[in-house]
């Protein structure tokens, strides 16, 4: 209840729960958006990862809850998505955060430019005897398409409501909701059995279809078909589409990525400078704003990518572009169905793991799953920009072909790791594809822009809860125990103020800075954890800061970047590109160089190929559903991480000597 | 048996290019007991496999042979018997359009290996 609306004690019902049920593809949740706007949030089924929209609207004293589940062709299929919705209306399982009881009422949204096959959903649910309204959606395109419905007559066979609407153009949507309210539980059945309810909607159909006045006309749809899915031209345009996409998100993303590294550095130095020295002061400044700000840059390319992927898929290009994949990816045992997940993996592994749901194998399903984390995500290119620059400094050419390498590298050993395992622990072909082609359509960007702020606040509450905790977790590591200023340190400073000449002063000062901050980064737990782990990264080429930096990255990559800062200059700030220079300057406790061209590439190679993310194991542990999937994909990608960086340092310092 | 086959033969626009296998197809198709007459006064039309389609034409599913897991799914997606059925794309993969006596339908991608399984009687 608003808090505007005055209580009224003779109010009987007070809260209304409204399950959408339609089709994939029915424009169902177009339908949910155009009613339910910006205030639906997604929830999943608890225990599964099946997920719906939820809307609370509050109109004429009654709260409606309207549950927007998953497409599905039908109720009884042996699917996770099929179960979820019939048990959702058994009243036995409901999104997490809502009760689960029967619905007050039932909306099956059907298309009206499909509406045999949609009729077999319709026949399952009356059976359901619950308040029913039937939605015949998309009657905009049906009337451009020269089919008539009869919906009176479709009323009268199924014995409920029927309203037809649009929810692209908003028509019949008021309609809808006025007649929502009135649901009534149909007067009529159908058949129970599989085809008898196929012979039920075949003759509903021919009932309340009337004749067309005009010869559907496909050949657009047929040339574009012909083009997106040849062999030859398909491949050529999902390259070139695939393209265009990532140089939108890598441009545009570029702007407010900078806004977001500016306002978090403004942000800390006014945070540093309000609370006074001390633990709680380097907790804020170096552990909380320097980690959820280091993740939070990221934001708006996974935004941008789920913008662009939504739009994409608003367009029916995507199903298409999963054949073209479909034929690429077989011969490594993944279905075009893994093309959605191995692509948004390129943004993070996570949604890209979360999106292997779609996928309607199982073993087809793990072997994407196991794969997903090996595609380039955006938290390893600070990574790969600061061994780029290092390897080639001021030549952006060799810089680009060392980062799309380190993009093939990536892909490559995950199809290799796909074909190993088809051949040992998921032994078989992946499933051959049989998917729906949806009609070529503008995009509604609205439903676009509900998505990407969905997922940009799924994103947000992650950064607001793990990496705030990993990162004051790391903070703790790298500044405790306290390490005393040694000698060395008071010598300069005694030195610094024996000294009159003022720029001598600043210079003694930084030295005693810089040489207490190395000491402090040994001495801690983290720098410890280093010593200790370094002779295991030796056959690599990295020194105990090098190992210090790996360590770290476990809990997330990006932090790399900043802990070799913090070791070698005593500094988190990376933005400055003097900082850039003095990693690459960075030197060993025996004062040799820490990057060298051997020690770069097998960083560049390990980065690629590393499991360095405990959030995505997480993810893996809980989509696969068991930890052991997840300890297969650490241990595997270690192992070939490993065996990748070890090879790159001793070809490349082998070829040097 | 020799009855059932001539009138299988006798539907030469069909058989012209469909080989032994399918004939063994649509032999075993049709019952072999009391039930010939009724086949003998209704010419029967051979089915043959969706890929043998040419693009554009029409037909009726009669039966599927998917594998269990996909089998209901499929049904579910509308590639059910008795669904009218049109070729768009022919190859990897097969497009094909379940289309409404009124015009609507929807289109349906199928890797080669379904599609082989779908056994379609061609429209005249």
């Amino acid at each position: 209840m608003s808090l505007t609306t005055p209580i009224d004690l003779d109010a009987t019902p007070t809260q209304r729960t409204i399950a959408f049920l339609g089709n994939p593809n029915v424009g169902k949740t177009t339908l949910f958006n155009h009613i339910a706007g910006i205030r639906a949030k997604t929830a999943n089924f608890p225990g599964t990862t099946q997920e719906a929209r939820v809307a609370h609207l509050h109109r004429n004293q009654i709260e409606s809850v309207l549950i927007d589940l998953p497409g599905i062709y039908s109720l009884n299929l042996d699917l996770s998505e099929s179960r979820v919705c019939a048990q959702c209306l058994d009243g036995t399982a409901a999104p997490v955060g809502e009760k689960a009881h029967i619905p007050d009422a039932l909306l099956i949204v059907i298309d009206a430019t499909n509406l045999m096959r949609n009729l077999s959903i319709v026949g399952e649910s009356i059976a359901k005897r619950l308040p029913t309204v039937v939605a015949v959606n998309m009657i905009d395109t049906a009337r451009r398409r020269g089919i008539h419905i009869d919906a009176a007559r479709l009323s009268e066979c199924l014995g409920c409501p029927v309203v037809v609407c649009s929810g692209k153009t908003g028509e019949g949507v008021d309609q809808l909701i006025s007649t929502l309210d009135h649901a009534t539980i149909p007067t009529r059945s159908a058949p129970l059995d599989q085809s008898g309810i196929e012979r039920w909607a075949q003759d509903v159909y021919s009932i309340v279809s009337l004749p067309s006045d005009r010869i559907d006309d496909d050949t657009l749809t047929d040339r574009l078909d012909r083009a997106f899915t040849h062999p030859v031209l398909g491949v050529c345009s999902f390259a070139l589409i695939m393209t265009g996409l990532f140089f939108v998100i890598f441009k545009l993303a570029a702007y407010p990525m900078d806004w977001i590294d500016m306002w978090f550095s403004t942000v800390g130095g006014w945070v540093g400078s309000i609370i006074p020295e001390g633990a709680i002061h380097d907790l804020m400044v170096d552990g909380v704003i320097a980690g959820v700000g280091g993740t939070l840059i990221f934001l708006p390319q996974i935004c941008l990518l789920f913008f662009l992927l939504a739009l994409l898929e608003g367009t029916g290009y995507l199903a298409r572009a999963a054949f073209v994949i479909d034929r690429v990816l077989r011969p490594f045992g993944l279905s075009g169905h893994a093309f959605v997940p191995l692509l948004s993996s390129h943004a993070c592994a996570i949604p890209g793991i979360m999106a292997t749901r779609a996928i309607p194998d199982r073993r087809d399903r793990l072997a994407a799953i196991l794969v997903a984390p090996f595609m380039s995500c955006t938290a390893r290119i600070p990574v790969y920009v600061l061994l780029t620059t290092i390897l080639f400094p001021n030549r952006p050419s060799m810089q680009a072909l060392a980062f799309t390498m380190c993009y093939v590298l990536g892909a490559g050993a995950g199809l290799l790791t796909s074909l190993l395992a088809r051949r040992t622990i998921l032994r078989g072909k992946s499933r051959p594809m049989a998917l729906e082609l949806p009609s070529y359509r503008i995009p509604d960007l609205r439903s676009a822009l509900l998505l990407t702020l969905d997922r940009g606040l799924v994103f947000l509450k992650k950064a607001g809860t793990l990496i705030v905790a990993i990162s004051i977790v790391l903070w703790w590591l790298g500044a405790y125990p306290h390490v005393s200023p040694s000698q060395q340190v008071q010598d300069l400073q005694t030195q610094a103020t024996l000294t009159t000449d003022s720029t001598q002063i600043i210079e003694l000062e930084t030295q005693a800075q810089t040489l207490h901050a190395r000491q402090s980064a040994a001495g801690s737990f983290l720098g410890q954890l280093g010593s200790a782990f370094q002779p295991i990264f030796e056959p690599l080429g990295y020194d105990r800061q090098l190992t210090v930096g790996v360590l770290a990255s476990f809990a997330a990559r990006e932090v790399f970047v900043s802990t070799m800062a913090v070791q070698v200059a005593g500094t988190d700030d990376v933005d400055d590109d003097s900082v850039l220079e003095s990693i690459a300057g960075a030197v060993r406790d025996d004062g040799t160089p820490v990057f060298t061209a051997a020690t770069s590439w097998s960083l560049l190679v390990f980065y690629v190929l590393a499991s360095l993310c405990l959030p995505t194991l997480v993810v893996t542990a809980k989509e696969a559903g068991a930890w052991k999937w997840a300890l297969l994909q650490l241990g595997w990608m270690s192992f070939v991480a490993y065996v990748g960086a070890m090879l790159a340092y001793q070809i490349i310092s082998g070829i040097g000597a | 048996m020799i009855h059932v086959e001539s009138v299988l033969d006798s539907d030469m626009e069909i058989s012209l290019n469909t080989t032994s296998l399918q004939k063994e197809t649509a032999t075993q198709s049709i019952p072999t007991s009391g039930v010939v007459e009724p086949v003998v006064l209704q010419p029967v039309r051979k089915a043959i496999p969706l890929t043998q389609l040419s693009r554009g034409q029409r037909g009726r599913i009669m039966h599927e042979d998917f594998p269990t897991p996909d089998s209901s799914m499929l049904r579910a997606m509308g590639l059910r018997p008795d669904a009218s059925i049109q070729m768009c794309r022919l190859g990897e993969p097969c497009i094909v359009s379940l289309s409404g006596a009124c015009g609507g339908g929807c289109r349906i991608g199928l890797a080669k290996d379904i599609a082989s399984r779908v056994m379609v009687q061609l429209d005249d």
